[in-house]
């Protein structure tokens, strides 16, 4: 057991950078989904992830599978989509969540077109699901190094972003542009997800950042609990999902994420706080007398 | 006293429809000022622009306080209080001004925090969740924020609805402690029981205008609304 357990994980150079690369990425793009969840934009980051395949297409067609040149193009499609959708909810005052799923849209479309252009269908697998193999020294120190600036900046803005959520309008009595802030968010979300496509593929590297944050919240009403919490999920699911994805031959992401996906559905029916059992639970307890305890 | 906030010839407009037109006047430093009229008279209009939020369509605003200490007592409604946040971190996130995003708290802080929710009587509540307070608890928590950011020029959109009385009781004292400690308060009220017991001066906005009265030279309808009395035309009795 401890064997099939921590063998593959020191024996092969591969499986040790992959296992650096999702520990990396589980300790910043879980609580970058707590915050996600708590300002009401969960699906943004699903739909980011869409946008960034084009970048990612672009940067194939320019220089091969070259991840260095794939992550830089998903980085500023990313971007500009966060860039363009900002923009345009601005000028014309629609909400900006229409405005984000109109261009992901466009986004992803335009991807997979430039990704059929050139490229057999195994290349196409690897963007989208990712693969364990991919992460080579190179793409190591990316993910470490987007993991880090993505931890110095949230520490540096960390408590504006919790103000912000309770009440915007302190901050901006403060003279603190929310707009800035919020920019910078959605720049160190679609960091995250760039980096996090190598082992994940693009379309599930936002599940590391949601699902541990969803599940989360079914044991922890604190933000700090939050936090903690769907880290150490997000650091359970990559380390177990690596490993199944090993003994069982099957791709790293869907692996992960589905375990991540397990420990969602298990925390919703048994958590502490708001799950099915705790709802059960606490429907029964009305009947009892008040003074039952004497 | 010094004025620490002059409104001159003031006209704000929401978009493309003028709310204030022309509107002056001066408030004092420990003074509190009630705003009156009925909804839509441009109460919030006018607030937003005392905090900058909103630019002047004509006139001036000029405020000798800088922005750190204005506080803005939002209307309840307007926040997010599902928030995972205890009582005493919102307390303690009003130490904004001196540390910012990044300084930590010290024990002076913490120390100054304990004081504040002490005075407000929310020291048992200290670690409850927003989310769990009642409206009169939630109140005191946001004013207690302000106390801990040392305000000098504070303003509360309608504090006392949904709040129990006891609290409106301690709201009020503590209202009338902070502008004897030279805070400017301007505050928005609809009862003009609690008018009286605290303003000592109204600015009623009706349709566009302001006109200033003394609580005790306002006469009221019965339905509740000011009706004209011997307004003084321009602002202050200084």
């Amino acid at each position: 057991m401890i064997d099939w357990l921590i063998s593959p994980l020191l024996d092969f150079g591969f499986m040790r950078r992959a296992l650096v690369a999702g520990l990396a990425l589980s300790l910043v793009a879980p609580p970058l989904g707590v915050f996600l969840t708590l300002r009401g934009m969960s699906l943004v980051g699903d739909a980011m992830a869409h946008a960034v395949l084009p970048g990612v297409a672009v940067g194939f067609l320019l220089a091969g599978f070259s991840l260095p040149a794939m992550s830089l193009g998903g980085l500023a499609a990313g971007l500009l989509v966060a860039g363009l959708a900002g923009s345009v909810s601005r000028l014309t005052g629609h909400r900006e969540d229409s405005a984000i799923a109109s261009f992901y849209l466009i986004s992803l479309a335009a991807g997979v077109m430039l990704i059929s252009l050139r490229g057999s269908s195994v290349d196409l697998t690897h963007v989208l699901f990712g693969s364990i193999l991919a992460v080579d020294t190179t793409a190591l120190w990316l993910i470490v190094g987007v993991s880090s600036v993505t931890l110095v900046v949230l520490a540096a803005i960390f408590r504006i972003l919790v103000v912000e959520c309770l009440d915007p309008l302190f901050l901006r009595g403060q003279g603190i542009r929310g707009g800035a802030v919020h920019g910078l968010f959605l720049g160190l979300m679609v960091l995250n997800l760039t980096a996090g496509f190598q082992t994940l593929g693009t379309l599930m590297a936002v599940g590391l950042m949601m699902l541990p944050a969803t599940a989360a919240r079914f044991w922890s009403t604190r933000l700090e609990g939050l936090m903690g919490l769907a880290i150490a999920i997000g650091m359970l699911s990559s380390v177990g999902g690596l490993l199944l994805s090993y003994h069982a031959g099957l791709p790293s992401g869907p692996c992960i994420i589905l375990l991540a996906g397990a420990i969602y559905l298990l925390s919703a029916l048994f958590g502490r706080y708001h799950s099915v059992f705790a709802r059960w639970r606490r429907r029964v307890q009305p009947i009892l007398p008040p003074d039952a305890h004497g | 006293m010094a004025a620490i906030l002059t409104l001159e010839s003031l006209s704000l407009a929401q978009g493309n429809r003028l709310v204030l037109e022309d509107l002056s006047g001066e408030f004092e430093a420990g003074s509190i000022t009630a705003l009156v009229g009925p909804n839509g008279a441009g109460k919030s209009t006018l607030v937003q622009g005392i905090m900058g939020v909103l630019r002047p369509l004509r006139g001036r605003v000029l405020c000798q306080v800088p922005h750190a200490r204005r506080a803005w007592l939002p209307q309840q409604l307007a926040l997010d209080l599902s928030f995972p946040m205890s009582v005493e971190e919102l307390v303690m996130s009003g130490c904004w001004p001196t540390h910012g995003s990044f300084r930590r708290y010290g024990p002076a802080e913490y120390r100054r925090g304990q004081a504040v929710m002490q005075r407000l009587g929310l020291q048992a509540l200290e670690h409850r969740p927003l989310g769990e307070l009642s409206g009169g608890q939630r109140q005191r928590a946001l004013l207690g924020r302000t106390l801990m950011q040392e305000a000098r020029l504070l303003l509360l959109d309608e504090p006392f609805a949904n709040v129990d009385a006891a609290t409106v009781e301690l709201l009020i004292q503590t209202l009338r402690d902070m502008a004897a400690e030279g805070v400017s308060v301007i505050i928005v009220l609809h009862d003009h029981d609690q008018l009286r017991r605290l303003a000592d001066r109204v600015l009623h906005l009706d349709r566009g205008h302001g006109h200033w009265y003394t609580p005790q030279s306002m006469t009221w309808a019965p339905s509740g609304q000011p009706m004209t009395a011997t307004a003084t035309t321009q602002g202050p009795t200084s």
